[in-house]
């Protein structure tokens, strides 16, 4: 795979990806009942993001939490999707 | 504010002295004054206090929260 990723340079890695929606609204699902929406800052290699302007969500009681301005860390350990 | 490009290890070192929460993939959140913290997202807190569903536990002095060992979910939350 990693061949493949030198003799291919036009494939996309996932972290270019995540790298690209720097500055963009993104939309975590996390492994529990829970996603958040917030403006990505910035990422390191475990995923672990730091991210602003955020609304967190509970997904069995449908219930929007509160929006938290200023900026999180998320843990990337609980990271379904980005 | 602060839109530029920061990378996680950038946003710990600016945030430490800052009163943060830290919050558990259990549900419980920590909310006191960020003293110190490592790679490892291990972090010490003062002047903590536990909330549950309202305010559980008082803890003054320090707290410590063992990091990264997959069962935490950890945001911390900067607030004004």
């Amino acid at each position: 795979m990693a061949a493949n990723a030198a003799t291919n340079p036009s494939q996309l890695l996932p972290l270019e990806l995540v790298d690209k929606c720097i500055g963009s609204l993104v939309h975590i699902v996390m492994k529990s009942d829970k996603e958040i929406i917030g403006m990505l800052l910035g990422f390191d290699a475990f995923v672990n993001m730091v991210l602003e302007d955020i609304t967190e969500f509970e997904i069995m009681p449908e219930g929007r939490r509160i929006t938290k301005l200023d900026q999180i860390l998320l843990n990337g350990n609980n990271v379904t999707m980005v | 504010m602060s839109l530029r490009k920061q990378t996680p290890s950038d946003f710990l070192k600016q945030i430490i002295g800052r009163p943060v929460v830290v919050k558990l993939n259990s549900g419980v959140d920590y909310r006191g004054v960020l003293a110190c913290l490592d790679g490892y997202m291990n972090i010490a807190l003062e002047q903590t206090e536990e909330y549950v569903n309202g305010q559980l536990k008082n803890k003054y002095g320090d707290a410590f929260i063992r990091g990264n060992n997959g069962n935490f979910l950890v945001l911390l939350l900067t607030r004004r």
